[in-house]
């Protein structure tokens, strides 16, 4: 997959290939490219010359998110190419890596050429990229070996090597392959390259080897397995092309984002993101399921369960522990390994918890599956225990962070999670513990949520009863304390002796979503969502034009985030907010036609007016997850999908120039229904310019 | 050769007989540890949560190999078992579920202080 000027991508799992448009990689310690497994660059160097020249890319063909097909011309760019010579670069990541790489002789006269391929490693953890610092503790080796080359990097017990190998002929050396081969007139060469990725045990075999793995599956049950994922997804037929295109890249990308724990072959959950977040995060598996059940159910079943079964036990400061609390991530990489960084797994995040309680009746609603909540009692209870019995760190019924972790756990556990996202409304930064509104409104539903699962399949109407008298108090408290009176909206925080964030951000649509919103005050929230200070034209930024650390391409403080919005319209349709709502989704759809259907995770906070098109945040992720599912959340809103008693209501509110939409075969435990709207909301264009604010 | 820590661990699963955490597991896991040619088993056997220990060597669904010191220190918290599985300084053969599951029943690491709450709650309100 390609999206970025010169930038390839395929992937299978957590095993990726990012290359320039030629196929070559030439890491530097800060670039993701390369060849990754198990957050390990296993090729840092990969570049291929012909009589010692670089290619120069014709096209590239995506052809699957696991493969990939470059047509390459020896030389330097130029307007005109006449090449005697061209070649066919195919790639493939099915498991492990794969090239076969065709070179044709256009020529009337034989060629002799000298084709080689320059394969060096780093075996650079992701997070020593992430953080521009390569500073390896082991030692690297190097040395060719029946005719393999064999790369790898040692450092104590941990071993991590890179078997390249070629069915042709070639010299092999450190370094890299040369293939020496004669073609004839109009006639080819061909050569397939294999790129092993090991994690190396004691004698020798793989790590992997030994587990009661899936099978490895070949490239023929992929491509299956895609139609399958597919077919199986409702099928949309709309006249809004943008949509229509974005609905189609959304199910492709989440099939690409699907991961498979190593412990767990064979169950899926949506990984983070490509390049940065291949791996299992608590919040962002969660909200992606959520936007997707209605599409593909599956992926929350078994999000739940895993998120279930990896659920905190010990109190252990390091990983910020806690018994019932749900993992915030989880690596395989050196940092992991050595303890430099916490991820095996870590738990400090304040939300996945209670979103975890959340999916799980969500997901009831949706499939009636009474069983998994009876599964999962246990854990269930455990993350309610949690909220109450290790998160409330200033003893007044909210739910606080603090890490314990001070090296490198997490400031920030709320899903804004990078360090100023949090400040008063002058720019100072609060102290800790910190409480953020939208996570006492995900407390609110998870407690009210799991009184109905109490009631109605663990037959605990005691617990339920008092899980409903906590949920109301909090929402009593909450309207007191967190309610900004001047502003009229609601603090992103509180310190522990009640001073405000009085900043206004978009968490307060996830307010509207958690329904802890008094009823009276949700006009107010709406208008602000919608407001000039906070709605870009595009979409509901981060924060809000004129408060002190507003900044349009600020990671969480002015930019836009897809996924926030799929939830501020959802959100906004809970209180009845129908145009509001059909505003923000027909924004986001307009958005995502300038990115060719795949929304990234976050764009720049401009004004529509100024800029024209969405501005990309220079290092976001492509695809992530929860950007993947945010066109299925947005038609799920302009559908007005609701479960109800067990069938499905569908009560549209579809902006104007949608069209028509039919959503058909939406699975759920009344079967298949289809859902059909018209294109009836005006929504306001106009976009204000801020520039009238400030 | 096994360690107090290591006694405790193995005594301790074997007099609890039911652990609510392995309720959705069944199937056997033997831990061997290695030092100096000899080798000491461990045999767990997990039925839907109830407990068995013995000593036996015979074939289990999950064989985690590593030496008696590195288990010492997993079984008094001092190590985690999930980065020694990452770093190879412990190898599980067959199925790294289980092994996982049995894992979060090591204890936590001795210094850790757990949240560090400001005010005393009074009551649940």
């Amino acid at each position: 997959m390609s999206d970025e000027l010169g930038v390839v991508k395929i992937l299978d799992g957590n095993t990726f290939v990012v290359s320039d448009d030629r196929g070559d990689v030439e890491a530097t310690p800060s670039s993701p490219t390369g060849l990754f497994a198990l957050d390990t660059r296993f090729l840092s160097r990969w570049v291929l010359t012909i009589d010692g020249q670089r290619l120069n890319s014709l096209s590239v063909d995506d052809l699957n998110y696991f493969e990939t097909r470059f047509f390459l011309v020896p030389g330097e760019a130029a307007y005109y190419v006449d090449a005697k010579v061209s070649v066919i670069r195919e790639r493939s990541i099915v498991g492990s890596f794969a090239e076969t790489l065709t070179v044709l002789n256009h020529a009337e006269v034989p060629v002799d050429l000298e084709i080689r391929i320059e394969a060096g490693s780093d075996f650079a953890d992701l997070f020593e990229i992430k953080d521009e610092a390569i500073d390896k503790k082991g030692d690297y080796y190097a040395e060719v070996q029946d005719g393999h080359l064999r790369m790898g990097y040692q450092r104590g017990t941990f071993r991590r090597e890179t078997v390249v190998s070629t069915t042709e002929p070639a010299t092999v050396e450190v370094g890299g392959l040369t293939f020496t081969v004669h073609i004839p007139a109009n006639d080819k060469w061909t050569a397939e390259i294999h790129v092993k990725s090991l994690a190396v045990g004691p004698g020798g075999r793989d790590l992997r080897m030994g587990l009661r793995a899936g099978g490895a599956r070949g490239r023929d049950q992929m491509q299956r397995e895609l139609e399958e994922w597919i077919e199986s997804a409702p099928s949309l037929n709309c006249e809004s092309e943008p949509l229509q295109t974005a609905y189609r890249r959304s199910l492709v990308d989440l099939a690409a984002l699907r991961y498979s724990p190593i412990a767990l072959p064979g169950q899926y959950l949506p990984a983070a993101g490509l390049p940065w977040f291949m791996t299992m995060f608590g919040r962002d598996s969660v909200f992606t399921s959520l936007q997707t059940l209605p599409f593909v159910p599956s992926l929350s079943a078994t999000t739940l369960r895993i998120l279930a079964a990896l659920q905190g036990t010990r109190i252990d400061d390091f990983r910020d522990e806690d018994p019932g609390r749900i993992l915030h991530e989880f690596r395989y990489g050196e940092t992991a390994a050595f303890e430099d960084q916490p991820h095996s797994p870590y738990f400090g995040t304040v939300d996945a918890t209670p979103l975890f309680v959340i999916l799980l009746d969500e997901y009831e609603r949706w499939s009636g599956d009474t069983a998994l909540v009876h599964e999962l009692e246990k854990e269930t209870r455990a993350a309610l225990n949690w909220m109450y019995e290790y998160a409330d760190l200033a003893g007044n019924g909210y739910l606080w962070y603090e890490r314990r972790n001070l090296k490198n756990g997490l400031e920030n556990q709320c899903w804004k999670d990078s360090w100023d996202s949090l400040s008063y409304s002058d720019g100072r930064l609060p102290g800790y513990p910190r409480a953020t509104c939208e996570s006492q409104g995900y407390m609110y539903d998870a407690k009210v949520r799991a009184a109905r699962l109490a009631r109605l399949v663990w037959n605990d109407p005691a617990f339920a009863d008092r899980l409903e008298a906590e949920a109301a108090a909090l929402k009593e408290r909450f309207n007191r304390d967190f309610w900004v009176e001047e502003g009229e909206y609601y603090a992103l925080g509180i310190d522990p002796d009640g001073g405000q964030y009085d900043v206004l951000t978009s968490n307060i649509g996830h307010l509207l979503w958690s329904g802890i919103v008094d009823a009276a005050r949700a006009p107010k929230i709406a208008e602000h969502l919608v407001g000039p200070r906070l709605y870009s034209g595009w979409g509901v930024r981060t924060m809000a034009v004129g408060e002190a650390r507003y900044n349009p391409i600020g990671y969480h403080v002015g930019t836009i985030w897809p996924f926030d919005n799929s939830f501020i319209a959802w959100g906004l349709r809970r209180y009845g907010f129908v145009e509001e709502s059909a505003m923000v989704a027909d924004g986001m759809i307009d958005a995502a036609e300038f990115f060719q259907g795949r929304l990234p995770e976050a764009f720049g906070g401009y004004d529509r007016e100024l800029t024209k098109y969405p501005v990309q945040y220079p290092t976001a992720c492509s695809p992530q997850a929860w950007s993947t599912g945010t066109p299925m959340l947005l038609l799920r809103t302009m559908l007005g999908l609701e479960p109800h008693e067990g069938h499905l209501a569908v009560e549209p509110a579809l902006p104007e120039d949608m069209g028509r939409i039919e959503l058909l075969d939406i699975p759920g435990r009344w079967g298949r229904v289809d859902a059909f709207a018209r294109g009836r909301i005006e929504v306001r264009k106009k976009v204000f310019s801020t520039a009238e604010l400030t | 050769m096994a360690g107090n820590a290591t006694l405790a661990f193995f005594e301790g699963l074997d007099r609890r007989r039911h652990e609510p955490l392995l309720e959705k597991i069944k199937g056997t896991v033997r831990f061997d540890l290695q030092h100096r040619g000899q080798t000491e088993h461990w045999l767990v056997a997990i039925d839907r949560g109830d407990l068995a220990v013995s000593r036996e060597e015979q074939d289990a669904d999950s064989v985690v190999a590593t030496d008696p010191e590195l288990f010492e220190q997993l079984a008094n918290g001092t190590e985690n078992g999930v980065a020694a599985g990452l770093r190879g300084a412990l190898t599980i053969v067959g199925s790294l579920h289980l092994y996982l599951m049995l894992e979060r029943l090591f204890p936590s690491p001795p210094d850790s202080q757990g949240p560090r709450r400001r005010i005393r709650r009074e009551g649940r309100q």
